[in-house]
């Protein structure tokens, strides 16, 4: 396969970036994406010229680290993908495809296609955790928890953390994000104690950190590669106004 | 103990007040249209003996524009509902400019395909509908109510549909509010979130049907008053 690349090439966060085309052949329309961007590197490390930077770790698909908005998509063009389990066979042969980094004021770019989402971390410190006893893990069966409840947490509890809703979001909002992990901890009997607070200190901590409203327009759980539904969301909301009439404070 | 930042501070606090005053508009448009389709009644449904023997559709019509002015609850529930639309744009305003400072620099390349127009583009639909309010307030409100200068308000709304271009401008405004109204219903009831999952399934269809019949009922009055 032969493909024309434009790649969004940046210094950092405080010089302003620009497309820069490249063009590769020879490709098996098996070689994953993340793989071609290692093919083209490698030919610009061999010329002498700066490599593109972009995230990457596990590359099969469970954790998060990959980002790349491909043509305008998070993740490229399969649904509910990651980059790095997109292969070249989602493209034609002479296709240009345009990779950008994940866009949000609250992801500011390191170098190239690489950004600080720590930010999302922050969130998860703020709230996203349970207060337990440590030690040894506790016996399986001590805490009953019907079947549909476990599979439903655990659907909330699928999400990576790669960002892909906030770059996809219009509103840079990361509402999905933080919802998953709402909706995971709220089903769960672990997560009753901090339930009223977990949330404020979330949403606060999402209002802090400069990430938008959510209005509901539903892109973020489109291209989410967990699948994490927007009716989390929903359920946040709803989470927020209890815990608002309801928390202690 | 999590800080309360008070209910209309924060990204979901900001989207409640979005949700509370919309379904409070959406309420009075409801009663809005009732009203007006007065103005659609055939001839041949008069006299109507319920309502005490009326005539015609004009004197029905200016009787019960009459109650709407003189009736103190309606004053009262007339005056939350300007508060109403007033605090659904300022709120508006306020969200899309910390939105536009959150999303930072535009991508080169845009792919839509996740998401549907109107529901990315309610600020445009509100302002065409903004501009709509301020017309249809000056045309009718505006004399009838506070300058008290039009005393038929039935021969005024005729007169004022038998010119095409303002049927045009009123179909427009329609057409605005239809699809304002599919995204807001259920971006509204997500936004509460008070509602079990069940509900949250058929909301899309909830939205998009009744967004339908409100929108054709109230863009058929103009056409039929023009042929009228």
């Amino acid at each position: 396969m032969k493909l024309t690349l434009k790649i969004w090439r940046q210094e950092n966060a405080k010089t302003k970036g620009k497309l820069v085309t490249y063009k590769l052949s020879d490709l098996s329309p098996d070689t994953s994406f993340l793989e071609m961007l290692d093919v083209l590197n490698e030919q610009l490390a061999t010329k002498g010229e700066p490599v593109v930077e972009f995230d990457h770790d596990c590359r099969e698909g469970i954790c998060g680290q990959c980002s790349l908005v491909i043509n305008g998509k998070a993740h490229g063009p399969e649904e509910h993908y990651t980059t790095c389990q997109t292969h070249l066979r989602s493209f034609n042969d002479g296709d240009t495809i345009t990779i950008e980094p994940f866009r949000a004021n609250s992801f500011p770019v390191i170098r190239d296609l690489k950004v600080d989402r720590s930010a999302m971390d922050r969130i998860i410190q703020a709230g996203g955790y349970i207060s337990s006893f440590t030690g040894m893990a506790p016996e399986a069966n001590s805490m009953p928890i019907h079947h549909d409840i476990a599979e439903s947490a655990f659907d909330s509890a699928a999400c990576i953390g790669c960002g892909a809703c906030v770059a996809t979001c219009k509103n840079s909002s990361a509402a999905l994000f933080v919802s998953a992990k709402i909706g995971h901890l709220v089903k769960l009997p672990q997560g009753q104690v901090e339930r009223n607070e977990r949330v404020l200190w979330m949403v606060n901590a999402h209002d802090d950190e400069g990430f938008g409203s959510c209005t509901n327009i539903g892109a973020c759980a489109m291209v989410c590669p967990q699948e994490v539904q927007l009716l989390d969301i929903t359920r946040m909301n709803y989470e927020y106004n209890r815990a608002v009439c309801l928390s202690a404070d | 103990m999590a800080v309360k930042k008070g209910l209309f501070k924060t990204s979901v606090g900001r989207k409640n007040l979005m949700a509370v005053t919309g379904l409070f508009i959406i309420f009075f448009l409801i009663i809005h249209l009732v009203g007006n389709l007065i103005l659609v009644i055939p001839s041949t449904f008069f006299p109507i003996e319920f309502w005490g023997d009326v005539e015609n559709t004009h004197d029905m019509y200016n009787a019960y524009s009459h109650f709407l002015v003189h009736f103190w609850p309606v004053t009262f529930v007339a005056w939350i509902l300007y508060a109403a639309i007033i605090i659904h744009v300022i709120d508006a305003l306020l969200i899309t400019l910390q939105n536009r400072k959150s999303s930072g620099e535009k991508y080169q390349v845009t792919n839509n395909s996740t998401s549907i127009w109107y529901s990315r583009n309610m600020g445009v639909l509100g302002t065409v509908i903004g501009v709509f309010i301020v017309l249809h307030m000056a045309q009718f409100w505006l004399p009838y109510k506070v300058l008290k200068t039009e005393h038929d308000l039935y021969d005024l709304v005729l007169s004022t549909f038998k010119v095409w271009w303002f049927v045009l401008i009123y179909e427009i405004g329609i057409i605005a509010l239809g699809f304002h109204l599919i995204h807001g219903i259920e971006s509204a009831h997500r936004s509460l979130g008070i509602y079990p999952k069940k509900a949250m399934r058929i909301l899309k269809y909830i939205a998009l049907y009744f967004s339908l019949i409100m929108a054709i009922l109230y863009a058929i009055i103009p056409i039929i008053l023009y042929f009228k």
